[in-house]
């Protein structure tokens, strides 16, 4: 085997019949082939086969949205990998925190990286919402994905809120008891709201679960359902819309 | 909805209508009844009915250990006890504006909040910040002996101190 | 060719046998003209996927280069009897928080957030979002007046709650509007300023607004909520 050639292996794993029942398309050198490997792909598919070259340019989204994107992605990763040390009770919830400092190897460093993503989140949705503002891509068709952006704003602010608690420190408790008092100021709904959420009149055990149920499970299928109609309405509305484009009046011919 | 083209249907007068019409508001009532009783059902669920909560009522000491101008700070209860010119009145520590624990300042003889810079007066009332209210007083008994119980769940109106 | 055409009448039809046509409405007054925008369109495969491909791994390296030079923050264990001082919420939140010390909670903490998400969703349904040009192609005199009592009436409002990290921004923006008046020659900025519209301006007032509130919030608030600077924020007990 002194000629052995990874090209040579690559080819063998293209051709073999394993390989060519999950991949139908050949090698994405023709434009057939290369449609084929967008449009015959589940993760792939939401985007056309062909798009218009100045929406590769850096500035007409700034990647915001993407960006956002993959930040959420990256917070169920991580926080997955945190829920496998995490117990929702007091007082183990803060020594669970300790574990994860001291004592599981990586634990810091998902901690952290759950940490940073999550704020890199809420910073990519707000500077995202700008952009599109000032690009003045929520124009027909695409007022509604606009209120679905609102939407997704909400809930990735209630995520990181509801996630601020679980640590159970200082900060946490605190931060979570001003903002529910804040909540008790709502007329009428208030104050029920508030016990509801807290399951009880004080920042509690019954808080912490109630909080943990809603960052872990209910807040993230939310995201996902509403993230899901977002990309699909892009997709639906003729694509990326960057800044607003010129009239083509002076390209009309008779 | 399912509607029959025009010429099928009946001469109706306004106030009639179809069999089909009839079941399909029928139909959809019951599933308005069904959604409403499920979303009672699971609020009703989620409200917890047993709260395991501290006690609201404690022994807060002899009123002999409050003679005038004593103010003690139980943190536990988050209360002021505190020995007034008209008596023992019980004061609530929790600022009225968010929910955060006030605390004495010392040497100013004041009472102030740490989260938004509210500040009280010994009476409670409000000197400056964004409390929105006094810090409620609380309800002070004492038996024969003397012995203070305060209950943090019952709030009385300002200036009904305990007189000794 | 030369025939007269039929009058075009639309139909809807239920007919699944019938194969709809396109049908380019022309008016007569007018010459049918092409509007052609060279699009030039590239393949989603390879030229979008290598992008995004790209844009994944630099947000995902980013976020570990700075999970392991940064680590996230863990006080005390929580003391429902000791508040800390500062006690303060997230980030997002200290721009709220911040209104707190002016208003009472009911304004601060449930009118003015959701005023805010009412005027975020109805941007899209609003026409002048919609046909908005450069803010003085209008009506000068009127637009005018109605600025000035717009920025004095906030004005007084929020002064009047001593509010004064709204009234500054307020102020600058207003008076932004009225130097976006000129013509600009010769100063790019002020020319970009003169096509800037309405809601860009109030949506930028806001977007001020909230960033000057947030920073005096994070970095100029200690103990006690009082005013100080950042590096005194937490002091030698």
């Amino acid at each position: 085997m002194s000629s052995f050639q990874l090209s040579a292996l690559g080819a063998l794993i293209r051709n073999s019949a394993v390989y060519r029942s999950i991949i139908r398309h050949g090698v994405a050198n023709t434009n057939r082939n290369r449609s084929l490997v967008v449009f015959e792909n589940l993760f792939l598919h939401v985007h056309p086969v062909k798009v218009r070259e100045k929406t590769l340019k850096f500035s007409h989204t700034y990647w915001l949205g993407g960006i956002t994107l993959v930040a959420s992605f990256v917070l169920i990763v991580t926080g997955i990998f945190l829920m496998f040390y995490y117990h929702p009770s007091v007082p183990q919830a803060y020594r669970d925190m300790k574990e994860l400092m001291f004592v599981v190897d990586n634990g810091v460093f998902y901690r952290n990286m759950h940490r940073w993503a999550a704020h890199l989140m809420v910073f990519g949705a707000l500077l995202h919402m700008l952009r599109v503002f000032y690009h003045r891509a929520y124009k027909p068709p695409r007022q509604f994905n606009w209120v679905v952006g609102v939407i997704l704003l909400l809930v990735t602010l209630l995520l990181s809120y509801t996630g601020y608690l679980l640590p159970w420190d200082q900060l946490a408790f605190w931060g979570v008891s001003v903002g529910t008092n804040m909540a008790k100021e709502a007329p009428l709904v208030g104050k029920p709201l508030r016990f509801l959420m807290l399951g009880g009149n004080i920042v509690s055990e019954n808080a912490l679960l109630r909080f943990y149920v809603l960052h872990c499970v209910v807040l993230p299928t939310v995201l996902l359902l509403f993230l899901s109609v977002h990309i699909w309405r892009i997709r639906k509305d003729g694509g990326v819309q960057g800044p607003p484009e010129k009239d083509a009046s002076d390209e009309v011919e008779p | 909805m399912l509607d029959e083209t025009a010429d099928s249907l009946p001469e109706l007068t306004p106030g009639e209508e179809t069999r089909r019409q009839f079941l399909t508001k029928v139909g959809l009532g019951a599933c308005v009844m069904t959604g409403l009783g499920a979303a009672l059902t699971v609020a009703d669920y989620l409200e917890p009915k047993v709260l395991f909560e501290p006690p609201t009522s404690f022994r807060a000491g002899n009123v002999a250990d409050f003679p005038e101008g004593t103010v003690r700070f139980n943190q536990e209860q988050k209360v002021y006890i505190v020995g007034g010119a008209a008596g023992v009145f019980a004061m609530s520590a929790v600022c009225t504006h968010l929910g955060c624990i006030t605390r004495p300042v010392s040497g100013e003889g004041g009472i102030a909040c740490p989260c938004h810079g509210s500040k009280f007066d010994l009476e409670g009332n409000v000197t400056h910040g964004p409390a929105p209210h006094p810090l409620p007083w609380l309800e002070v008994k004492a038996d024969a002996a003397g012995n203070l119980t305060v209950d943090t769940s019952v709030v009385i109106p300002h200036g009904k101190a305990l007189k000794v | 060719m030369s025939q007269i055409p039929q009058p075009f009448v639309p139909v809807e039809s239920n007919d699944p046998m019938v194969v709809p046509k396109r049908v380019a409405m022309v008016r007569p007054d007018t010459r049918p003209t092409i509007r052609r925008r060279e699009e030039k369109f590239v393949m989603t495969f390879p030229h979008l996927i290598i992008r995004e491909v790209i844009m994944f791994q630099v947000v995902v390296i980013g976020l570990a280069v700075i999970a392991l030079l940064f680590n996230a923050p863990l006080e005390g264990l929580a003391n429902p009897l000791e508040t800390p001082n500062p006690s303060k919420a997230p980030w997002y939140f200290l721009g709220l928080q911040e209104l707190l010390h002016y208003f009472p909670p009911v304004v601060a903490g449930v009118v003015i957030p959701g005023l805010v998400v009412v005027a975020l969703v109805v941007i899209p349904y609003a026409r002048i979002n919609l046909v908005a040009g450069p803010l003085w192609s209008g009506d000068r005199a009127k637009l005018r007046n109605g600025i000035a009592a717009v920025t004095v009436a906030l004005t007084v409002l929020f002064a009047a709650f001593q509010c004064w990290a709204i009234v500054v921004p307020t102020l600058m923006v207003a008076a932004a509007m009225f130097v976006a008046r000129g013509e600009g020659k010769g100063q790019p900025f002020r020319r970009f300023l003169t096509q800037v519209t309405l809601p860009e301006w109030i949506m930028t007032w806001f977007v001020l607004v909230a960033t000057v509130l947030t920073l005096i919030g994070t970095f100029f608030r200690g103990p006690g909520w009082s005013l100080v600077w950042p590096w005194n924020m937490y002091p030698p007990a």
